[in-house]
This record gives structure tokens, C-alpha cells and sequence, in this order.
């Protein structure tokens, strides 16, 4: 039996006058997406793969068949928004809604349970082991392809004038197949599941400080969010942690494990 | 090999003397041995012999030795408690089977004695190693002869007695009594072993490096070339009565003459064979990876992936900063390892294509990418690939946590299983059959024949067979 903690946090930021990132928090998935599209695209893109990611937690899913769960959300997603963008060009041209995708789901293989990590676009993941703070997923932006062709180096990438340009994403035309990640659970305590407005404006030093050092996970995603703002607040900031607490035979020592009640968190209890 | 003579110490070890190769198995490996014998006797050469040894799976199979000498050239197979000794001109190199997981492989030239030490020696008795079965604790080659009393003395080489032309039952020592030696503690051998042949197939092929440099490293077709040379040792020769031929260096054992007490026959005219071929160094057969430029490349084994096409999406915003944009999408094309212009192997195919045994107890088809580890995770992969993970057991944290990749090979490797080590800390070493250890090097992937043995360390290896 496996028991994940989560807490989730996101804001508008300073500048931007929507939030189009969306997320869901929802043991055994957890998704980061960031819309992008004027005319509201990019808030209808991310609530709609949102809304599938929690329809398939509602109906449940094969644990064993995570990619294929996944896939499958992805794709009525993707037919959603194409419909989306077909009635809004109806009056007009040059519409777009399109989101990232950055999900962890618990899943499992032969050998037991997995962290299944799905990627498109440049919301990232991070996982900490060991007190090692660690980006799992890998950017599908022209910075990171010309980071990995060697053409720039990691710090240039941060401050790229094309740093926020994306090859992948989930819209109605274009490439929009993941890049999958499989882990073994007790090889990440913690994700951190974040949007670009997170990493940003947070660098990897202070993020992996917040992450590691704030023990309860909505503690967590709220300090990195607040990060993200006191770094510029430019864009919208969206952040979840998820804490593997235990994974046990039994549920009782999952149960011991568990933080305190939100009531008791708040001081309403004793 | 065996064209010089070889003697021994009786024990409780098995030797398997052919005309090529001396196969050494432990007393328990006794329904082994006939059909070893049967192989060996065939004239089976040293890599047949290695593949019929470990074929039932290296781990049946706790200890041997394996030896072929060749002129001044040596080459052998460790495993388990057995050690040998070469002398290699004026140095003595010593291997030890348990200094290997697996097992230990040399080739050496230039040697101008090699004793194979098997167990204690008890009994004093040398005798001269005929060919077929015999049952031993110490093998010599060149002869020795000892002092009766263990330890009362060093081994006595024959050579030093200055006996060029007589066969070594006539060194005037004791120990070499004809009739022991010319069959002794043979072992209900399947076949008559002593059966001197006329000078039918040479069997030694030259020392290729072997350069003549003066009088005495000629050919020896003469007499007097090897009563001349430097060790001049008689040549119980075993199941072919064959002496040594042609040109051998100056270092080099003399050839002599077949079964003992037989004259010592010069062979006048026998053809030099052909150098042999070295054995083939141990390499990274990569042939499916020629040059790639991109991320794919072995260089970035943590990185395989699917090629990351870019493609932008039907326009570009700005609102939030996310965009996307436009660009020329050929730029970032990666290319899959493989042959250019044939299709890559596909990720997951429909038969697997090698079956790996884990000393941990898994068994594992590739029929697909299996990563391997202390904890191992599988990065960026697509939803057609889906690698298998594999978790081993690591007491000492020897092994990384992503360790090792088996995949079905492409291109050239296409039916076959490539291994590669993920750059983990401490390495993995790949024994391919008859070939020596070789660390595999980061990222660069290598083929997986049946009867390949990876070890990741810590006590871990994986056997590789025909699914």
C-alpha cells in the first residue's frame, strides 16, 4: 500500500492578468498544465487535459498500463481542444489553445509500484532522493535542443532571448507525443511537478533549498510559488509536491505516517 | 600445443590433454569429463572448448583451467582456486582464477615456462603428461623434474641438464619411468591415447611474432638448431606424436619428438603452418553505431530517446510566456542508431532476441530495452518503447542505480541483444566466450553473443543465452 502527500499552489503572478496554468491534485495523478493561446485558448487547453486527467481518476485505470491511460487522456485532450480551436476560428483567424503537459502518476510493473513521469512541452519535474535535488523531465524547448546539440550551455540557456519557445505541445496541430519516465518509487521521496513560471524565476539552487528544507508538501508548493513571485512573478506560477510517506503491506503504518489534519494544521484543533 | 613436453603431479583433478588444448576440471566435475575428452580429442580448438565448458551456465561449473600453449605463446582460461605461473622472459606472471568473478583469460607470448597449480601436491611422483585423461594437482610446462622430497628444492628444469637430444625419460632421474609416464593414473580414457602418429599434422603453428635472429631461432629442421636451443626439453607428445616445427624464436621450448622414450625425431621438411591468427581482441563491436553526431549517440546513454522532431504548432502566442514558435524543424532531427538508410530495429520486437539469466534469480527476455540497476529508472522514452526495469540486489553499493542497458540491437546487431553501460561508477565488465574481459566503455554499446557473461560486480552477473 502505497500513501502519497501532496500539496499544490499556484498564482497568477505579478504581470499576467489570467492564470492559465491548471493542475490537478488527485492521489494516485498529480498534472501541471500551462495553457498558452490568447482569447482565453490557453486557459481552456489546460483545464481541458486537466478535466481528462481527473476523469480518469474518477473511472480508475490500469496501474499496469499507465502509458496506455495516459495516452489515451492525451488524446481525447488533443480531439477537445482541435474541436475548441475549429468553433473559435469560426470568427476569426489566427486562434491557438495549446498547454504543456507535466504529469506523475503511481503506477506499476513487474517488480511493483512505478512513478510514471509524462512529458510535453516545459513544465518540468523534479524528484529528491536522498537529499539530492534532481530534474527528471527534460524540456521539449529550443534552448534545451540546442543545450543538448551543444550549441549553447546551461547558462546560457537561462537567459536565451528564445528561452520560452517549445517544441512540443498539446494543441490541435503539431507533435504532441510525451516523453515517458519510468522510476521506482523509493528512488524519489519527493516530486516536484512545477510550470515554466516556477522554474523561471526560481533558480535550481533555491528551488532545490525550498524543496528539500519545508518538510510538509503544501508548506512546500506554497514557498516555491512565493519564490516564484519574489523572483518577478512573470508568468503564472503553478507548483505541486507529492511525498511518497510510505509504501507498506499494510495500511496502518501508511496511516502512522500521515501529516496533521488540515483543522489541526490551521489551529482550529488543538 | 603440447608440442614440448608437460609433467605433472598426480591429484584429484581431471586434465583433458588434447593435441591442442589441456582442459583442467575439478574432482567433482567428473561427468564432465568425457565428453570434454571426446571434444578435445576431436582437435577441438580453444574457443570450442571454452563454448562446451560454459554451456550449461558458468555457475555449474566452480572452477577450471584452460590451456593452450603454442609455441612461446600461452593462452589461458582461469576459474575458481586454480593459479598459474608463467615465466615470461625473465619475469614470472602469476594469475589466480579467484581474482575474478568470473573468470580470468590471459595471452601471453614469450613464455618459456607455464605451471598450472590445481590443488596441494601431495605425491612427488612427476610424470610426464601423455595426452588423454590423467588425474592431477600440477601441471608443468616445460617438464620438471622435482626432487623427491617436496620442498627440498627448487623445481630442476630440464633444460638445465643439457640433455638436447635425448627425450626427457632419459634425464637420468628416476621419475621419469617410461611406463608411468606413458600412461600414468590414466583415467579409463575413451580412447587409446598413446598412439604415436607419423609426422602427419603439425600441429604447431609458429610463433607468428617469432623472428629469426640468428643461427639458432632458424627453422628448425634441423638437429642441430633445436639441440642448440636454450631449452631443450623432451616432447611427450600426446595424441599426435608431433614435434614442434619451423621457426620458432630463440626462446622458444625446442620441438621433440612424440611418445616417450621414442628418439628424438628432427622433422626435416615439415611446411610451417600458417601463423595463427591472434585471437580476436576483445572490441565493442558497434557496428549499428557509426558516427552519430546527435544525443543519440553513445555519448549520451542516459538520453535515448525518441528523436525529438520539432514541430511548431499552428501558430505562436504570447500571452503567458510559453510560445511557441517557428522554426526549422529539421534542425533538431536526431537520428537512431542504426544503419543510415535502413529502418532502425524496432524498440520492442516481436520475438526476443537473447534470454538473461541473473545470478540473483530473474530471468529476463529482451525483447525490448531492460535497464538495469541497484534502483534503475527508465528517461524519456515513448510510448511504443517502454523499457523493462530490472532491480538487482546490491549489498555494497557497488552497482549503480541505472547501471546497464540490454537492448535488441539495430543494424548490424539487428537479432542480437547490445549491452551498455549507462556510465555507472563502477563499471561493467563483459566476457564474451573465449574472449578476455573487457570493461565495456560508457554509452558504447556492445553485442551480447550466447554464452556472454556480464558482471555488474558486487557478486551480480548475467548470463546471456538463445531465448
Amino acid at each position: 500500500m502505497v500513501h502519497l502527500n501532496c500539496g499544490a499552489a499556484s498564482h497568477v503572478g505579478l504581470v499576467r492578468s489570467a492564470n492559465q496554468d491548471a493542475y490537478l491534485a488527485s492521489s494516485p495523478v498529480f498534472v501541471v498544465a500551462d495553457g498558452m493561446g490568447g482569447h482565453q485558448g490557453g486557459e481552456v487547453a489546460s483545464a481541458i487535459v486537466v478535466e481528462e486527467f481527473a476523469r480518469l481518476v474518477a473511472d480508475g485505470f490500469d496501474a499496469t498500463d499507465g502509458i496506455g491511460a495516459v495516452a489515451r487522456v492525451l488524446a481525447i485532450a488533443q480531439e477537445r481542444i482541435a474541436k475548441h480551436v475549429v468553433e473559435q476560428q469560426a470568427d476569426g483567424t489566427g486562434y491557438y489553445a495549446g498547454t504543456t503537459v507535466a504529469a506523475a502518476l503511481l503506477c506499476a510493473d513487474q517488480e511493483g509500484p512505478k512513478w510514471l513521469l509524462a512529458n510535453l512541452g516545459d513544465s518540468r519535474i523534479y524528484k529528491v532522493h536522498q537529499g539530492r535535488f534532481e530534474q527528471v523531465s527534460v524540456d521539449h524547448s529550443v534552448v534545451q535542443e540546442l543545450v543538448e546539440s551543444g550549441t549553447i550551455d546551461a547558462a546560457a540557456a537561462a537567459t536565451h532571448p528564445e528561452r520560452h519557445v517549445i517544441t512540443r505541445a498539446l494543441s490541435a496541430a503539431g507533435r504532441t507525443d510525451p516523453d515517458y519516465f519510468l522510476l521506482p518509487l523509493a528512488s524519489a521521496e519527493r516530486l516536484l511537478i512545477c510550470s515554466d513560471g516556477v522554474s523561471g524565476m526560481v533558480d535550481g539552487d533555491t528551488l532545490g533549498a525550498l524543496i528539500r528544507e519545508v518538510p510538509d508538501p503544501r508548506d512546500a508548493a506554497e514557498a516555491v510559488v512565493a519564490a516564484a513571485l519574489r523572483g518577478g512573478g512573470e508568468d503564472n506560477a503553478t507548483a505541486i509536491v507529492v511525498d511518497v510517506v510510505g509504501w507498506s503491506e499494510s495500511d496502518s503504518q501508511a496511516r502512522r505516517s500521515e501529516p496533521v489534519s488540515l483543522e489541526e494544521k490551521l489551529g482550529a484543533l488543538p | 600445443m603440447s608440442e614440448n613436453s608437460t609433467s605433472f603431479h598426480a591429484g584429484d583433478w581431471f586434465g583433458i590433454v588434447g593435441a591442442k588444448v589441456q582442459v583442467y576440471l575439478p574432482p567433482s566435475e567428473k561427468p564432465r569429463v568425457a565428453g570434454l575428452w571426446e571434444l578435445v580429442d576431436a582437435g577441438a580448438d580453444f574457443d570450442e572448448v571454452l563454448d562446451a565448458l560454459i554451456s550449461g551456465g558458468l555457475r555449474a561449473l566452480p572452477a577450471f583451467a584452460l590451456l593452450s600453449v603454442d609455441g612461446d605463446a600461452a593462452r589461458v582460461v582461469l576459474r575458481g582456486a586454480v593459479s598459474a605461473e608463467f615465466t615470461v622472459a625473465a619475469d614470472v606472471v602469476t594469475l589466480d582464477g579467484r581474482d575474478a568473478a568470473t573468470w580470468l583469460e590471459q595471452s601471453l607470448s614469450s613464455v618459456s615456462q607455464a605451471r598450472l597449480l590445481l590443488q596441494e601436491v601431495e605425491e612427488a611422483v612427476v610424470g610426464l603428461l601423455p595426452g588423454g585423461l590423467v588425474r592431477v594437482a600440477q601441471v608443468d610446462h616445460p617438464a620438471v623434474v622435482e626432487v623427491v622430497a617436496l620442498g627440498a628444492g627448487a623445481p630442476l628444469d630440464l633444460s638445465a641438464q643439457s640433455i638436447p637430444e635425448a627425450p626427457v625419460a632419459d634425464a637420468g632421474t628416476p621419475y621419469f619411468d617410461a611406463a608411468v609416464a606413458a600412461a600414468p593414473q590414466v583415467v579409463a580414457p575413451p580412447e587409446p591415447v598413446e598412439e604415436p602418429v607419423p609426422a602427419a599434422e603439425p600441429v604447431a603453428p609458429p610463433a607468428e611474432e617469432a623472428e629469426p635472429v640468428d643461427a639458432l631461432s632458424a627453422p628448425a629442421t634441423e638437429e642441430s638448431d633445436w639441440i642448440a636451443a636454450p631449452q631443450p626439453v623432451a616432447d611427450p607428445e600426446a595424441t599426435d606424436v608431433m614435434p614442434a616445427i619451423t621457426d620458432d624464436g630463440p626462446d622458444l621450448m625446442p620441438p621433440l619428438p612424440g611418445a616417450l622414450g621414442a628418439a628424438a625425431v628432427p622433422l626435416p621438411d615439415v611446411p610451417p603452418l600458417p601463423p595463427m591468427p591472434e585471437p580476436p581482441l576483445p572490441r565493442n563491436p558497434v557496428p549499428g553505431f557509426p558516427d552519430l553526431p546527435e544525443d543519440e549517440a553513445p555519448a549520451a546513454p542516459a538520453s535515448w530517446g525518441p528523436p525529438a522532431e520539432a514541430q511548431p504548432p499552428a501558430g505562436s502566442d504570447h500571452d503567458g510566456q510559453t510560445v511557441t514558435g517557428n522554426w526549422d524543424s529539421s534542425q533538431f532531427q536526431r537520428q537512431h542508431p542504426g544503419i543510415p538508410g535502413q529502418p532502425p530495429a524496432p524498440s520492442v520486437t516481436a520475438q526476443p532476441v537473447a534470454r538473461l539469466l541473473f545470478s540473483s534469480g530473474d530471468v529476463v527476455d529482451v525483447d525490448r530495452a531492460i535497464l538495469i540497476g541497484r534502483a534503475p529508472e527508465a528517461r524519456r522514452f515513448t510510448s511504443t518503447e517502454q523499457p523493462r526495469l530490472v532491480t538487482v540486489p546490491s549489498p555494497n553499493q557497488e552497482i549503480s542505480s541505472t547501471h546497464l542497458e540490454v537492448r535488441p540491437g539495430s543494424g548490424a546487431d539487428h537479432g542480437t541483444a547490445v549491452v551498455s553501460d549507462l556510465g555507472s561508477t563502477n563499471g561493467t565488465v563483459l566476457v564474451l566466450p573465449g574472449l578476455a574481459p573487457e570493461t565495456l566503455q560508457p554509452g558504447v554499446p556492445a553485442q551480447l553473443l550466447p554464452g556472454s557473461v556480464i558482471d555488474l560486480g558486487d557478486g551480480l552477473t548475467i548470463q546471456v543465452t538463445s531465448p
